[in-house]
């Protein structure tokens, strides 16, 4: 199940060779050829640039915004570095010289990809810097950058507040021939400083000025406090703030009381994050994943940020004990991780600089006098998140939990929130005697320490808990209820493109499904059989599932788009997802363009696939929303000749996704909800404000508004989900022809 | 609406599937969930002759794990039912207590002529299809891990069933020494099974015409055509060759991978897929059906009969009855004298079987009985019963437990000669003491209806049996003599009244 197209060998094809191939046969296009794909860390790199973009975009994004996405634009590239880059890496060591889809060795991207991220930086510290700050300081906030900027009143301030708060927590290290370089942890913020022993200054035996003994000595941030520390500030209606490392560096001499700190600097490294796990091996997955957790913490060091000014012994130091190269180290022109941002967009008093919060609106269909079964019966419900509420999704574990006439629930969890009220209710259902059964997804990056100690939890409740696959991951998203009714057994089932998490089902866009269709439940019923090692089933009724199958899906309703436009049928092919890379699935939709479908793509992030290739890929858009909500939903809607099919799921086109994962997705079938997706996708596609569209050059542009009218999609579902609710409650509000009430209805 | 959740087992010679169904008068068989693990319980009884104590304790897991499946979907009743990897496992009662006492979960272990018949009276639950089906020549071929079932059609009724111990896990462990010694393992498959189909062909199949097909009872033939929109679909012998051709073509991994099953499953499908071709050529087969059925479906669709929840159109009863008749024809009966016995019995059944406490399944069994009382003679004139019953015991009558073949092959050895007691009985005879009641009482009225016809010369115009205090009259009308017959019934009368405590006493209406 390998993308085998992936791993070819660089000599077995050598990408000149390729492209020369292309030019010399021009009557059919080469549609393997490097040149027709671009590199997907590359690509991804684009997407964290387009939420910088976000960051610098003054004109629209409210100020506090802009410090939400340079936020992100930190943390998006921590887990880069954690995961690709160190990925890349260990192809390197390993001697790998297999070629990537665009034809590029392990070496050759992170070469490209070294020089790409240091100009990035740049740009995040220039926007911070001469954007950010600046236009802070005049909305009355002022972020102190050097501790002797500090007033007489605000140092007193920090002298209690270092004694009282920072310094009990502070845990000082040096390094000498008696102790070893410490253990630094992976993304945390740490201070170097090079000290020297106050008693070995003066003359030495025969007079002569001693030399200078230098140690090393470091001393991390502590992460248990707040990184931003409010001064006082005599001026009516500002703020003014420093960081955490700041007020340390200004101690630092407490620290080394018999030392003076020559210099110091603050750092921070990156350690290499991805799991290698045995599972063929792994007797039990949950101890292997454990261990493999704890090793993290000694990963090979793949980035170091440093203060760009810091001292060139310092850095010496940092880069022999780290074994770094110089292409990994980052100098810092201003304070080192920026997701403290984050922190700056939660201080109170700014909210006029910020989009105002919007509550998610509930999900009219579910009414509040009937119970939600009842409601799924009427009709299939489809939730748009988090432009309407999640409640329902979480209450439907809970009503299940709490039915007399509910049997099983079966759920696949893969990211869950910190106070999960969907987990609290699957234990509740275990303990009201339901038979529960949940598939906690141990190897969700990231996540698997988490999900160690929810599964542990459920299967303490009485849940029978099953802790993924062997070399797969499972990523649909799936709950099925078993309940007994009055005419037989009734399966509902929820279906959704986003995780069970209440907490980011506020931040996403993501679309659900709540239905009861016999075939579903059919499908639903396997997909657990499946999951819970019984066997495969022997046909799916609706649902496309992967591995296995939902490719081979995907390409054929591609081809029937192809044969439709060849054959002189309108067709055409609309989808959104996060990213695509899979280069089968691009070389179909290649294939389709070719033959004259439209092809229109709504891709966030990684975009593999190239637009605009003369004779290939000239019917093909691609689009990137970045707006305030994560997009996240993936959406696939063909025409097939009038009849058109819409599918929603889990699933990108990724080689990960279709290949080495458990995913699912699912037809949308009745005409209404049809038509609901259908105005979703339009909606994103018409957006000209948080849009950005590929060029044939593989960069992004945003769309020229002069003229248009300003289409924000997201605030558009917003307004939606709200007035879709008032309609419910007013069903007559907004129609121009109101039948008049009788007299009598009047009195009443 | 009344609904009955029901589980059905099927523990094969490889998987052991359990289907979960939902039964209502109105809808019949709903199918909730089917689950299928692999274990390959053939390996050991056909190689090893008994089942390890290793596989024993895997599917004790594996009900275990069904068990709690069943609580999902709150299924208020199952059937578990073994086949041939049971059946000829030398320590089958071992193994059949051990997983009772793990699982509390009792074991059925079908016969062939039981199992069988599930399988095909699931496919005959397909009604007007079926019926249509059949009215050309038809084979029904079962293929499992042990043996292949061939029932044959003709002009919509059972013309024969016969069963050949070639299954395709069989075949795989037959050949597994000299697998490696060819390339062309296929040929070594139909080398193996061409005599006996051959055998079959010549015996029953003579200048019949098979048109149809219809493949059944292993998961595997769901994989013979396997796209979403085939199952429960015919397709052309043209069809089923390029399927062949591909399946032979390819090896044991590239078939696992396209079909997305184990590459130790893929083994057995090789045979399979040869087996099929075989009999699908010599039996110059133009069109095949896979109704997608499974034993499970058999066991579900059964139970739903008996629990009178599910009516058939196709009459089930009549199939054992018509096989038993052929059976009866075979070995030269009389076809007027059975008949007439058959009605006779019955007659007196109706009266006696409330008080005797004898449901309609011991009538089938008695009317079978009738058909086949004499056809001892056709080896000797001289002990009859005795030949009658190793005839009965020694062939397969579809649709009958070997239990109800025992209790058939003794009533009608019983019909004749004096019952022993039960000590007695019990010495050769696997039969309980229920079992022996309803070998005396069966046996007790075929005496009667037996002696009715003693001259074979269907004398009786009508019968009529009433129950009149601690008497059964039966009311003979007839023009003839009847003397031989009322010697013979009064020969009968004792055991008669022993068995039931009644006194049958005959009355004349005409004759003399």
């Amino acid at each position: 199940m390998a993308a085998k197209q992936t791993v070819r060998k660089a000599e077995e094809k050598p990408a000149a060779e390729k492209i020369k191939k292309q030019e010399t046969v021009n009557a059919v296009p080469d549609l393997d050829a490097y040149s027709n794909f671009y590199n997907r860390e590359q690509s991804w790199l684009l997407f964290n640039g387009r939420c910088l973009s976000e960051a610098r975009d003054s004109k629209i994004v409210p100020l506090f915004e802009r410090l939400k996405f340079l936020s992100i634009t930190q943390s998006n590239l921590d887990e880069f570095f954690m995961v690709r880059i160190a990925s890349l890496k260990d192809q390197l060591h390993a001697g790998y010289q297999g070629v990537d889809i665009a034809g590029l060795t392990p070496g050759k991207q992170l070469e490209a990809l070294s020089a790409q991220v240091h100009d990035f930086v740049g740009l995040q510290y220039s926007t911070y810097n001469r954007s950010l700050i600046p236009a802070l300081d005049k909305a009355g906030l002022v972020v102190i950058s050097d501790y002797q900027e500090l007033t007489e009143e605000q140092n007193k301030y920090l002298d209690m507040y270092f004694e009282e708060e920072i310094y009990p927590v502070l845990t000082p290290m040096a390094m000498d021939s008696s102790r070893p370089f410490p253990l630094i942890r992976n993304k945390t913020l740490n201070i170097g400083a090079l000290i020297s022993d106050k008693k070995a200054e003066g003359l030495g035996k025969k007079g002569k000025k001693k030399k200078e003994t230098l140690e090393f000595a470091t001393v991390q941030v502590p992460s248990v406090l707040p990184r931003i520390i409010e001064l006082p500030d005599g001026s009516e209606g500002k703020k003014t703030v420093i960081l955490l490392e700041e007020v340390i560096r200004k101690y630092l001499g407490i620290l080394f009381q018999h030392y003076d700190v020559v210099c110091s600097a603050a750092y921070r490294i990156m350690r290499n994050a991805d799991l290698t796990i045995d599972e063929d091996e792994a007797e039990d997955l949950l101890i292997e994943i454990q261990k493999q957790i704890r090793k993290r913490q000694w990963g090979e060091v793949i980035r170091l940020e440093v203060d760009e000014t810091i001292d060139k012994r310092l850095l010496r130091i940092l880069k022999k004990e780290f074994a770094i190269e110089d292409s990994d180290i980052y100098p810092i022109a201003g304070p080192l991780d920026l997701t403290f941002c984050m922190k700056l967009y939660g201080l109170p008093g700014f909210e006029k600089y910020k989009e105002p919060p919007y509550t998610p609106a509930p999900v009219p269909e579910f009414r509040e006098d009937e119970d939600i079964f009842t409601s799924i019966r009427r009709q299939d419900i489809l939730v748009h998140h988090p432009y309407m509420t999640f409640d329902p999704v979480v209450n439907f574990v809970r009503t299940a939990a709490k039915d007399p006439d509910v049997l099983a629930i079966k759920q696949t969890l893969y990211r869950v929130s910190g106070h999960s009220p969907i987990i609290a209710a699957l234990a509740q259902a275990a303990d009201n005697g339901k038979q529960v059964t949940v598939l906690v997804e141990l190897k969700a990056r990231f996540d698997e320490e988490h999900n160690i100690a929810w599964a542990q939890m459920l299967e303490k409740a009485g849940v029978h808990v099953i802790y993924g696959l062997l070399g797969l991951k499972v990523h649909s998203k799936i709950t099925m209820v078993v309940r007994r009714e009055e005419d037989g057994i009734r399966r509902y089932v929820h279906l959704g493109t986003g995780n069970y998490n209440d907490s980011t089902a506020r931040l996403y866009t993501d679309l659900g499904l709540f239905t009861c269709d016999e075939a579903i439940g059919q499908d639903a019923t396997a997909v657990f059989n499946m999951l819970s090692g019984y066997s495969e089933p022997d046909r799916w009724y609706k649902l496309l599932v992967a591995p296995i199958w939902l490719k081979n899906d995907f390409l054929k309703m591609i081809r029937r788009e192809a044969d439709n436009a060849a054959a002189g049928r309108p067709a055409f092919i609309k989808a959104k997802m996060n990213s695509i890379c899979d280069p089968v699935i691009i070389k179909a939709l290649y294939e389709a363009s070719m033959a004259g479908v439209k092809i229109d793509l709504l891709v966030r992030g990684i975009c593999c696939l190239k637009v605009g290739i003369p004779g290939i890929s000239e019917n093909i858009t691609v689009r990137s929303i970045v707006g305030n909500f994560l997009e996240h939903a993936r959406i696939f809607w063909f025409h097939n000749n009038g009849e058109d099919e819409l599918f929603m799921g889990s699933s990108d086109w990724m080689p990960r996704n279709l290949d080495r994962r458990v995913e699912i997705v699912f037809p949308v079938e009745s005409e209404a909800l049809k038509l609901e997706v259908r105005h979703i996708l339009e909606t994103e596609f018409e957006d000209n404000v948080k849009a950005h569209v590929m060029r044939a050059d593989g960069s992004y542009e945003k769309i020229d508004k002069r003229g248009k009218a300003l289409i924000n999609s997201q605030a558009i579902f917003c307004k939606e989900a709200w007035s879709k609710v008032k309609k419910k409650q007013n069903p007559t509000e907004g129609r121009r022809f109101t039948p008049a009430k009788t007299a009598s209805e009047n009195r009443e | 609406m009344s609904v009955t959740t029901f589980a059905a087992i099927d523990i094969g010679s490889y998987n052991i599937s359990m289907e979960i169904f939902e039964l209502t008068r109105k809808n019949g068989l709903r199918s909730l969930n089917r689950v299928r693990q692999s274990l390959e319980l053939g390996h050991d009884t056909f190689v090893l002759k008994r089942i390890s104590m290793e596989r024993l304790e895997e599917l004790t897991r594996i009900l275990l794990d069904y068990r709690d499946i069943m609580k999902e979907y709150g299924v208020s009743g199952f059937r578990a039912c073994a086949k041939s990897a049971f059946r000829e496992a030398g320590n089958m009662y071992l193994a059949l207590d051990h997983i009772y006492r793990a699982t509390g979960i009792k074991i059925d272990v079908l016969s062939n002529s039981e199992q069988r018949f599930l399988g095909y009276k699931s496919i005959a639950s397909r009604g007007e299809e079926f019926e249509k089906f059949i009215e050309k020549g038809t084979a029904i071929v079962d293929v499992g891990g042990g043996s292949i079932q061939i029932s044959l059609f003709d002009k919509d009724s059972l013309v024969t069933t016969q069963n050949i111990l070639l299954g395709s896990l069989r075949v795989r462990e037959r050949l597994a020494a000299f697998e490696k010694e060819t390339i062309h393992y296929d040929r070594l498959v139909e080398q193996l099974i061409h005599r006996d189909i051959a055998n079959f062909k010549r015996m029953y199949l003579k200048n019949r015409k098979i048109e149809n097909i219809i493949l059944v009872g292993d998961y595997f033939t769901n994989l013979i055509f396997q796209n979403r929109s085939d199952l429960n679909k015919t397709e052309s012998r043209e069809t089923f060759m390029k399927w062949y051709d591909h399946v032979v073509s390819g090896s044991p991994k590239d078939i696992a991978e396209e079909l997305g099953i184990s590459s130790e499953m893929s083994t057995v499908l090789l045979p399979m897929a040869v087996l099929y071709r075989t009999l699908i050529d010599e039996l110059q087969v133009e069109t095949i059906w896979l109704p997608g059925i499974q034993l499970t479906d058999g066991i579900a669709y059964d139970y739903g009969e008996k629990k009178k929840i599910i009516r058939s159109n196709h009459n089930f009863e009549q199939d054992i009855l018509k096989a038993a008749k052929n059976m009866a024809r075979r070995y030269a009966g009389n076809k007027a004298h059975n008949e007439a016995i058959v009605a006779a019995a019955n007659e007196i059944f109706g009266t006696v079987k409330k008080i005797a406490g004898l449901d309609p399944r011991a009538n089938l069994l008695l009317s079978v009985a009738c058909c086949l009382h004499d056809c001892g003679k056709y080896i000797s004139l001289v002990d009859v019963a005795e030949c009658s019953y190793n005839i009965i015991m020694a062939t397969e009558i579809i649709g009958l437990s070997e239990k109800e073949r025992r209790i058939i092959a003794n009533v009608v050895r019983y019909s004749t000669t004096e019952i022993p007691d039960y000590q007695e009985l019990r010495k050769t005879e696997l039969l309980g003491e229920d079992d022996y009641m309803q070998v005396a009482q069966l046996a007790a009225i075929l005496r009667i209806a037996i002696s009715l016809d003693r001259s074979m010369l269907q004398k009786m115009e009508k019968l009529t049996a009433v129950k009149k205090d601690r008497e059964l009259i039966l009311t003979v009308s007839t023009g003839e003599d009847f003397t031989l017959e009322k010697g013979i019934f009064m020969e009968n009368a004792d055991f008669f009244e022993e068995i039931f405590n009644i006194r049958p006493v005959l009355r004349m209406k005409g004759g003399r």
